[in-house]
């Protein structure tokens, strides 16, 4: 009976994994078909030599080659000849991803928790600010070189590689999560909610860093603000042969430790009591209370572990990215939100969810470069695929509709078929 | 309150401060009348002048989004889109008006009251999507919400670089003044309320009717009764989700008049980098509803106070203290972390945020 018990239990929480990724696939069709159509018909309102002439108007834009140069752009059109492997654009798509990862993360150790902490992005931009600080200060006082007894000679750029990266990135960790706990605190002992904080807590970062930059640390050699510039050893290393070359800003090892936080974060909410209590106050508050976990400390301690991966985000921006802090911080941590709604706030999904929007980053600046599509559709794709994936049961409804009673309906077969099939497995 | 705070809960004797004096002024309206007024003539003699104006100016997206939003969430629906039909609607009310002709007239109506037309009419299109979304499809209301902010992010600077080739939309001519002749001569308040533009009149005018929708309306205690218990609504015989549509929509015709009103008023251009120009004044509607506990006249005083914040960067820049602009110009969004933490979480309507599945259809 109790074997009996598992086994339904199991296959109803894998249908309810597949359930998710069939709803994460749907909403991402329905949105890029939406986004289609919005390119094509925005087309008749822009100006433009040859397009596609139908009913008086002209059609500048083709949703076709849009698309296929925000999917395969992002790739560096491996269709296309003298593809190689680390070209340019792949290794924005992976720093993207890399990046995505951790404000990804970040998120949804929050959601989990049944937070909402759309502050990730100002958690990125303060721990972005603490790591090149530190790294920058902290490199001035590492000795030139260091001899070790038998006269093995080490030098500067190897010890500041080993001391000054983990040191920017546990710097970064830190002010985020810091930062973080603030609206954690607000709302664990004031009862303010959470989002509301957060987005205040986003726009008061911008401020509170612009103006910590002019008054200390703004680069005296440059008029763009920014700080100076942290020691080239202290940058995340790239790897020889296999690697992607330096001026690409990619690190694969950036990558492997992006890939191994979100494995720890799985380890973490699957196989650990603070995980257990974590995802038990996200469903049930009042059950997780009844069991002995203190909300208050819980509400703390998750937004703090989110806001700590949030500033991790922002010490990878720094260190493998930029080489120091600029003003103007891409909006990775709203992203995040996208990143983990779309991986239904889990870290492995994360993972997928970040190479999504890592193509779409960076395939946005190939639609940028190669048509005169603005890149700002990328924006309206990414709200789309969150409404979308907010309302699974549209596509449920959609299912139930084109499945059971008109199979033949062309519309959205996939997302609706694959939902329905789906529902009849949860349901078994 | 369900849950008893510890002994050591520093804010708690402020905040039942607060709320003694907010349960106390609801109860006694007319003290409370007197006294606003009192406190309000005392404010208008001892400040400048054109901070007065200028904080009018600013209130009016904080105050008609944040009485649209009072709609809304009372009838259960939490709509944290507002900032998103903020901006389409600023946007869409710059453009109708540049489209139409700067300065001229269609049809036997200044271009400016068809952007405002427009603009209004977007933001409810907006509005109706959001509302489909959550009451057809049961959308998590924040996470819709939070789509149709993003959406809007994308969509306003999308279309601008196409028609304009930039994210910023031209400059066109903004409202002018329009002054009431004899009132306008009230020493104080003549001029600030008498002398001014006509988005300014149609915040002041929207709080009236906000307020006198929701408390003095069959239509209102539906509304209320369907953010408290949707189910004796039902009972009674009304359509809880026809009773949500209209609210929202209502929410989206309020934020449609302030988005409109102030890129037309206020503005007179459309920046889309980074926030946008609406930078957050949704999402600081929202803490004003709360603050006014979803009283529409006093969201519209709560709206005063963030705009007065605002307003204020100038007026110490004119002054010449050296406070760095970037720290000054984030005063309105600490204050209303500070606002938060003293007001606690306002009472949400008790079904706000759930479902409601009528049992027979």
């Amino acid at each position: 009976m109790r074997d009996r018990l598992e086994s339904i239990a199991e296959r109803l929480a894998r249908a309810s994994v597949v359930d998710r990724i069939v709803i994460s696939l749907a909403a991402l069709v329905t949105a890029v078909l939406i986004g289609g159509v919005l390119v094509f018909v925005s087309g008749a309102f822009a100006s433009c030599r040859t397009g596609l002439e139908m009913g008086g108007a002209t059609f500048c834009y083709n949703p076709m080659q849009v698309y296929y140069e925000l999917f395969l752009g992002a790739l560096g059109h491996p269709l296309e000849g003298g593809w190689t492997l680390t070209n340019y654009s792949l290794a924005t798509t992976l720093q993207r991803t890399t990046l995505l990862i951790f404000s990804g993360l970040s998120v949804a150790v929050a959601f989990r928790a049944g937070l909402l902490n759309i502050g990730t992005q100002g958690q990125l931009v303060v721990g972005g600010l603490a790591t090149a600080v530190t790294v920058v200060y902290a490199s001035a006082v590492v000795p030139a070189r260091i001899v070790l007894p038998l006269g093995v000679v080490v030098p500067a750029g190897v010890i500041g590689t080993v001391v000054l990266i983990p040191l920017g990135v546990l710097a970064g960790a830190l002010a985020g999560g810091v930062y973080g706990a603030v609206p954690g605190a607000l709302k664990a002992y004031a009862d303010a909610n959470e989002v509301i904080t957060t987005i205040m807590l986003n726009i008061i970062a911008v401020g509170i860093t612009s103006t910590l930059l002019s008054w200390q640390f703004q680069d005296p050699n440059s008029t763009n603000p920014q700080t100076a510039p942290v020691p080239e050893y202290a940058e995340i290393p790239t790897l020889p042969v296999v690697g992607f070359g330096g001026r690409m800003n990619f690190s694969l090892l950036a990558l492997a430790f992006a890939v191994a936080l979100m494995v720890g974060i799985a380890w973490l909410f699957a196989r650990t009591s603070f995980g257990y209590e974590l995802r038990t106050s996200g469903i049930q508050p009042g059950a997780a209370a009844y069991g002995g976990v203190d909300e208050k400390r819980m509400t703390v301690a998750s937004m703090t572990l989110s806001g700590a991966l949030g500033g991790i985000g922002g010490a990878f921006w720094v260190l493998m990215v930029h080489g120091r802090w600029l003003e103007n911080v891409p909006s990775l941590g709203f992203d995040g939100i996208a990143v983990s709604v779309l991986a239904g706030n889990s870290p492995i999904g994360v993972g997928a969810a970040a190479f999504l929007f890592g193509i779409f980053d960076s395939g946005g600046n190939s639609i940028g470069t190669a048509t005169d599509v603005p890149p700002e559709l990328v924006g309206i794709l990414t709200g789309l695929i969150i409404l979308f994936v907010a309302m699974p049961e549209f596509f449920r409804m959609l299912g139930r509709r084109y499945v059971t009673v008109d199979s033949a309906r062309p519309a959205r077969t996939d997302g609706g078929d694959a939902g329905a099939d789906d529902g009849g497995d949860a349901d078994a | 309150m369900a849950v008893t705070r510890g002994p050591t809960t520093e804010v708690t004797p402020m905040r039942n401060a607060i709320h003694r004096a907010r349960t106390s002024l609801e109860q006694r309206p007319l003290a409370a009348a007197v006294g606003g007024v009192a406190v309000f003539l005392l404010v208008l003699w001892t400040t400048p002048a054109s901070w007065q104006t200028s904080t009018l100016r600013f209130a009016v997206p904080i105050a008609l989004a944040a009485i649209g939003g009072i709609f809304a969430e009372k009838s259960g629906v939490i709509n944290i889109g507002i900032e998103g039909l903020l901006i389409v609607s600023a946007f869409s009310a710059i453009v109708v008006v540049d489209w139409l002709g700067d300065g001229g007239a269609t049809a036997g109506l200044p271009n400016l009251w068809w952007g405002m037309l427009i603009g209004v009419l977007v933001s409810v299109l907006f509005a109706l999507l959001f509302a489909v979304v959550c009451l057809e499809f049961e959308a998590d209301q924040i996470i819709a919400g939070l789509a149709v902010w993003l959406i809007s992010l994308g969509l306003a600077p999308f279309i601008s670089r196409i028609l304009f080739d930039s994210p910023n939309t031209v400059n066109i001519t903004r409202f002018e003044n329009v002054t009431v002749p004899v009132l306008s001569e009230i020493p104080l308040v003549g001029y600030l309320l008498f002398d001014t533009e006509p988005q300014v009149y149609l915040m002041l005018a929207g709080a009236v009717a906000g307020w006198y929708l929701l408390s003095r309306t069959t239509f209102g205690r539906w509304v209320v009764a369907s953010g408290e218990n949707p189910k004796a609504l039902d009972t009674a015989g009304v359509d809880v989700r026809k009773v949500r549509y209209a609210a929202v929509l209502l929410s989206g015709v309020f934020a449609g008049l302030g988005g409109a009103g102030f890129g037309l008023g206020t503005l007179g251009t459309f920046a889309g980098t980074g926030d946008t120009v609406i930078n957050g004044r949704g999402f600081i509607a929202i803490a004003t509803y709360l603050l006014a506990n979803y009283h529409p006249i006093g969201a519209l005083l709560g709206s005063f106070l963030f705009a007065g914040l605002n307003s204020m960067q100038d007026v110490l820049q004119a002054a010449g203290y050296a406070i760095p602009t970037e720290l000054i110009r984030t005063i309105p969004h600490m204050t209303v972390i500070v606002v938060l933490v003293f007001v606690g979480r306002t009472r949400l309507p008790d079904a706000a945020g759930d479902h409601y599945e009528s049992g027979d259809d």
